[in-house]
């Protein structure tokens, strides 16, 4: 079942990449997202795995196609013929050198059973609590980007013609 | 108290785009700069005594009701603070005159805060994944302010800036991924435990190249650096100057040196690897800097020349070596952001970067002028000037360590530096005026004001080089020094 | 466990060099951004998949939690960004945005 999971994980990904349509690539994406909540969820990480639900494939699939329809008709650009047959090489490669290097991990690592207490809200709280600092301030960069770039008023294209 | 670095910026930063409705420019000109005056007076004689015994933790507090966020600070995030408060408060000041044209002022302030406060939180941290989410705070609102003009090589800057900055940062989180599940922990003392009690040596080589790799592209190392002659000249120059004088610096080589010296400890291949890059840095970004006509693209090179010299002198490894590597990063700091200013001092002028077209600015612009000049020398390495004391530093610590090769490349890299900062100087500023710029004036008073200081820092560092290495450089020095001991001393955090 | 942990590593590699391999070939703007989201995806795979192995299960949420917050604050700014481009240049293809030399 695991295996499964991250199969489907990996093939929805690399659909995502390859396939020729921005929309299909972005629904794959969300497909891909799903299945590694699964996971998540398989390996007892709930709280992840509902965000990785909610959030990466639902925000960000709709922010995805938000854009994709903001500059439709643009939207296609045509790939390397090449495409077609470079992909599977690289990625054959890359699993064989994978499976080498893992191969070599295995029964390596040693191990020490981490001592947790607690639920999941008291760990995040009590231990990570700098992290929630961070990630109000990545999300008022964000913010405050996305503002900055559509602004109405100014930037008259300062960096133009010096080239 | 420490956390006031973190929290001050951020909520500031939230504050101004409503600020900003009542008054549009005067409000955010005027808090902006009074926070990083504010934050730069702390350093000075709050946070300074702090570390008379060596690193301290210091548990965050909200409104006296204490936190569970522990800062961390030694001496080397201290001169890392001290950086960052100098440069950006400079920078401020500089943005009142510089930033009018391109509106929007209370956002724009408010992005700036904003990757100040990540800079802060990512020296602050004691945890790997801490690093990671304040390196990336830093990073998002840098790419917001790279594209800021909106222009078509602001926007193509930024998103290749991007992409490769989300390459790095996914290097930097794959690495801390496995050795979160390798020791358990991402606390620094944690990691570092359990790499001693663990023999994992595989894990330990695959992980400092991740590291290497994705810090290096932060700091714009050679192999990784060709985001940066893109990014850093298409920003807005106040952030060009922060972008290469304080950004490279500490979300590539303080979180780097952190790691490398601090978590894993320096082996001998580590030093040679990063001894290498730093040399290799030095010539390529000198060379791509003697043939750039766009002044600005030719500063953006000699930031990877320069910071080739920081990162050489810290991967010696020995404390003196490490003493030149964080002093030239200083020093760095001072005179290109120096000279970012006064290029955009002149491009606001007379509205054009490239080289060919100045010439005689001197006559028009006499304190643009001659703060470059003390900017150009200082780099170069010219005696009395900070640079020449730190390069000096460096090159005594190659000899020392009997790398001599290494040393006179180092020589040669700075003869090089001294060569095209020449050749910057003559063409822009002096020779015949050209007929064009017969009625430019010199630039606004803050910005004027804000180079002048720069100006006089760097002559007063040379000049007073034994004060500023006592106050500032050696703690933080000696707290690399101490290398992995400092993070094991931190195990409960 | 130690296994599992090596089998999820190992995908989550996968994952990162697919991405990567997306960041370096392909010319569509938006192509490239999917490329950083399965790379964010086997960061997040192999974050977990370490706190499953140690035991440190509800750590390493936090982690992946912030992991996707920072991740969506990225793309964010990133579609913002492609958008802008797209006034521009009335395309999405990399290949249009050689102003600069790099």
């Amino acid at each position: 079942m695991h295996l499964f999971l991250l199969i489907g994980l990996v093939a929805f990904s690399a659909v995502a990449i390859l396939c020729r349509e921005l929309l299909k690539s972005a629904i794959s994406l969300a497909v891909a997202s799903i299945f590694l909540a699964l996971l998540l969820f398989e390996m007892g990480a709930v709280y992840a795995g509902v965000f990785e639900l909610s959030v990466v494939a639902g925000l960000i699939t709709v922010l995805f196609i938000t854009a994709i329809a903001l500059t439709r008709g643009d939207g296609d650009v045509a790939e390397g013929r090449a495409q077609r047959w470079v992909f599977p090489l690289f990625f054959l490669a890359l699993a064989v050198v994978d499976v080498l290097v893992m191969r070599r991990l295995l029964g390596r690592i040693p191990a020490i059973q981490g001592s947790e207490s607690g639920g999941f809200s008291q760990v995040l709280w009590n231990q990570r609590t700098f992290d929630l600092v961070g990630q109000v301030g990545v999300i008022s960069a964000g913010v405050l980007a996305v503002l900055a770039l559509f602004r109405r008023e100014g930037g008259h294209g300062k960096g133009e013609g010096h080239e | 108290m420490l956390f006031l670095y973190i929290i001050v910026p951020l909520l500031l930063a939230g504050l101004l785009p409503l600020l900003g409705k009542l008054s549009k420019r005067l409000l955010p000109d005027l808090l902006a700069s009074a926070a990083m005056l504010f934050l730069l007076v702390l350093t000075v004689i709050g946070a300074r005594p702090l570390i008379s015994g060596g690193g301290v933790i210091q548990q965050a507090t909200w409104f006296q009701a204490p936190l569970n966020i522990r800062l961390l600070l030694d001496g080397f995030s201290l001169l890392m603070l001290f950086t960052i408060a100098l440069v950006s408060f400079v920078v401020c000041v500089y943005s009142i005159g510089y930033m009018e044209h391109y509106g929007a002022k209370a956002n724009y302030y408010a992005l700036l805060l904003v990757m100040i406060a990540g800079m802060n939180g990512l020296v602050l941290s004691g945890d790997l994944f801490t690093i990671y989410v304040f390196l990336e705070m830093a990073a998002v609102a840098s790419y917001a302010l790279v594209a800021f003009g909106r222009g078509p090589d602001e926007l193509e800057a930024a998103f290749k800036y991007l992409m490769l900055s989300a390459v790095a940062s996914a290097f930097v989180l794959l690495s801390i991924a496995v050795l979160f599940a390798v020791t358990g922990g991402v606390g620094f003392g944690a990691v570092a435990q359990g790499l001693k009690t663990l023999n994992v040596r595989t894990l330990v080589g695959i992980c400092s190249a991740l590291f290497l790799a994705g810090f290096g592209l932060k700091a714009a190392l050679v192999p990784f650096h060709s985001w940066l002659p893109d990014a850093h000249p298409s920003a807005p120059a106040p952030i060009s100057a922060m972008l290469s004088g304080v950004l490279i610096k500490v979300s590539g080589v303080y979180a780097m040196t952190r790691v490398f010296l601090g978590v894993f400890g320096l082996t001998p291949a580590l030093t040679t690897v990063l001894t290498v890059l730093g040399v290799v840095s030095i010539f390529v970004g000198a060379l791509a800097a003697i043939g750039q006509n766009d002044i600005k693209r030719m500063l953006a090179y000699s930031s990877i020349s320069q910071i080739g010299y920081v990162v050489l002198g810290i991967g010696i490894g020995t404390p003196l070596g490490i003493l030149g590597g964080l002093f030239h990063l200083f020093n760095h700091a001072l005179f290109k952001s120096l000279l970012f200013l006064n290029a955009g001092a002149v491009e606001q002028s007379t509205g054009t970067r490239s080289l060919d077209k100045m010439g005689g600015l001197a006559k028009v612009m006499p304190v643009t002028a001659v703060t470059s000049v003390v900017g150009s020398l200082s780099i170069a390495g010219v005696p009395p000037l900070n640079g020449f004391w730190s390069k000096l530093l460096i090159i005594i610590a190659l000899v020392q360590a009997k790398m001599l090769t290494l040393a006179v490349l180092a020589v040669l890299g700075s003869v090089i530096t001294l060569w095209y900062y020449l050749v910057l100087q003559h063409q822009a500023f002096f020779g015949k005026l050209n007929e064009a710029w017969k009625s430019v004036r010199e630039a606004p008073f803050w910005m004027s004001a804000a180079t002048v200081v720069l100006a006089l820092l760097c002559v007063a560092v040379g000049l007073a080089f034994p004060f500023v290495v006592g106050t500032w450089l050696q703690p933080a020095a000696d707290a690399l020094g101490q290398g992995v001991n400092v993070a094991l001393n931190f195990i409960g955090f | 466990m130690s296994n599992l942990w090596v089998l999820n590593l190992g995908f989550a590699v996968l994952l990162v060099g697919v991405g990567l391999y997306c960041l370096l070939t392909m010319r569509n703007t938006v192509k490239l951004l999917i490329g950083i989201e399965v790379i964010a995806k086997g960061v997040t795979l192999a974050l977990v998949a370490g706190g499953a192995a140690r035991g440190n299960l509800m750590v390493a949420q936090s982690l992946a939690i912030t992991v996707i917050v920072v991740d969506v604050a990225v793309i964010a700014t990133a579609l913002a960004l492609v958008i802008n481009i797209n006034r521009h240049t009335k395309s999405l293809d990399v290949r249009k945005l050689t102003r600069l030399k790099g």
